[in-house]
């Protein structure tokens, strides 16, 4: 007789350590999740920066360090910075704008119908998919046109 | 062997790669098996093949087999998706990858545990909720409610609590005691319900960090949902609503064209018609001839009839 073994269940979450399962998975036809990946990866972007921001401002007291400080951001690899930080500046206002018309003021979602074969869910195929398009499409254009302003000091473009 | 309009054969040999759990010994392996498809062949018979074939130690679950019960949820080419509603040849993937739902602690192999997924759902209360205590605990009579109400909630209604919303949403996989979707989406339902008063009590769960303030609206579980139920919606506009109330606004449930137990009066329906054959005896008679007519070519109508004639005569 085998000992009996008191069986473990497998906790199949991402949570800190967990499983990155959940937050890969391939739902079609859902660009909004693409957005929600993005949103949180800039927030988090921001938000680490937000006290280098405050760090970086208070030196404009002291003119000589300010000096040191704008000469280190000739630095490439800081203007690359730079250009993500503002890339994410801007994805972040915008969606931010669409999240607070959908989510604040229930707008862009559609109406509770019946539903009808084939189920198209009416709030991924309403006016907020369209805003999204347009959050994605001006995030993009606004990002490269800056990233060329940006760099052609540089002769990069 | 058949040829379909691709020019493949009609029936082909799939890969299906089973994600396995053994929670005795905690191994956790990826397993091939090899099933014949052809047209029609969905996920859930090709595992029941599997177990009946090749190996009875895989375990899955299911029960209606026609997408109603909601037993079969698995992550299937990683999208949730209902195992007896997809078939293998549409997925179009020479192997196919299935694993256990996520979010959902694994018990074996793809069977995942709904407890705190029902529990949840418990928590909002899904159902009607009266202001007057009586009329919650002994309801008498049933409520009506006019068709276009119901039109606004039945998108809701049709939830089948497979969890597939639930295991597509990335907030609960980072907040375990995020409501979730199929629970809120219920919570808009059932506030959205005219009968229903009970929004001030279901507050206490869904007002919360852990409720719907969650969402983010990454709307993935109304792309999983194989009901159309659409909870991003349900969850915004519950949102929305929330903000509305806390911004002051007047509760926007009209006044109420429903018709509630203390407010309908009996309706008396009448007595029952009168029989249509008043006189036995003609009726009798044509039970006769008919059974006399039927005697040839179907003796047992003509028998039951006659059994039936006797009962009627002998009262
Ligand atoms: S809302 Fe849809 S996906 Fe979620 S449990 Fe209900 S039927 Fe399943
Ligand atoms: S077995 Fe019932 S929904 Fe699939």
């Amino acid at each position: 007789m085998g000992e009996k073994r008191k069986p473990r269940f497998l906790e199949n979450r991402l949570g800190i350590m967990g499983n990155i399962v959940p937050w890969v998975l391939m739902i079609r036809d859902n660009p909004e999740r693409v957005a929600f990946v993005l949103h949180r990866l800039t927030g988090l972007l921001l938000i680490i920066y937000l006290p280098v921001h405050i760090f970086v401002t208070s030196m404009t007291v002291n003119p000589q360090k300010w000096e040191d400080f704008l000469r280190l951001e000739e630095n490439p690899l800081a203007q690359f910075f730079l250009w993500i930080l503002f890339g994410s500046i801007v994805f972040h206002g915008l969606n931010g704008i669409r999240l607070l018309l959908v989510e604040g003021l229930g707008k862009g979602i559609g109406k509770p119908e019946p539903p009808e074969p084939p189920y198209k869910p009416t709030s991924l195929s309403s006016a907020q998919r369209k805003w999204l398009y347009a959050v994605f499409a001006i995030w993009l254009i606004v990002w490269i046109v800056g990233g060329i302003i940006l760099f052609r000091e540089f002769g990069w473009v | 062997m058949g040829i379909n309009a691709n020019g493949r054969p009609a029936t082909r040999v799939v890969k299906i790669r089973v994600r396995r759990y053994d929670p005795e010994t905690g191994r956790r392996w990826w397993q091939e098996y090899r099933v014949e498809a052809k047209k029609g062949t969905t996920v859930l018979d090709a595992l029941l093949k599997i177990k009946a074939e090749q190996d009875h130690t895989l375990a899955m679950r299911y029960s209606c087999r026609m997408g109603a019960c909601g037993s079969c949820g698995m992550l299937i080419n990683k999208m949730p998706r209902l195992a007896c509603e997809t078939q293998l040849l549409e997925l179009g993937t020479d192997t196919v990858t299935i694993e256990p739902l996520p979010n959902f602690p694994v018990l074996r192999d793809l069977i995942t545990d709904f407890g705190d997924f029902f529990k949840k759902h418990r928590d909002i209360m899904p159902y009607i909720v009266r202001e007057s205590k009586k009329e919650n605990e002994e309801p008498y009579r049933e409520y009506y409610m006019p068709p276009d109400e119901l039109n606004k909630i039945i998108r809701y209604s049709y939830c089948i609590m497979c969890g597939l919303c639930y295991a597509a949403c990335p907030v609960v996989a980072i907040d375990k005691k995020f409501l979730g979707p199929q629970a809120l989406g219920q919570a808009y339902r059932w506030v959205t319900d005219v009968r229903d008063e009970g929004l001030r009590l279901r507050l206490e769960k869904v007002d919360d960090k852990h409720g719907v303030w969650r969402c983010h609206f990454a709307g993935s579980c109304s792309a999983a949902c194989p009901k159309g139920v659409d909870p991003a919606q349900g969850i915004q506009l519950l949102r929305s609503k929330l903000v509305a109330l806390t911004a002051g606004a007047r509760r926007d449930k009209k006044p109420t064209h429903v018709a509630t137990p203390t407010t309908v009066r009996y309706v008396d329906v009448g007595d029952a018609p009168k029989p249509t054959v008043e006189d036995k005896s003609l009726l009798v008679k044509h039970l006769e001839e008919t059974a006399q007519e039927l005697e040839q070519d179907l003796p047992y109508v003509a028998q039951a009839l006659r059994d039936y004639l006797r009962t009627i005569t002998s009262s």
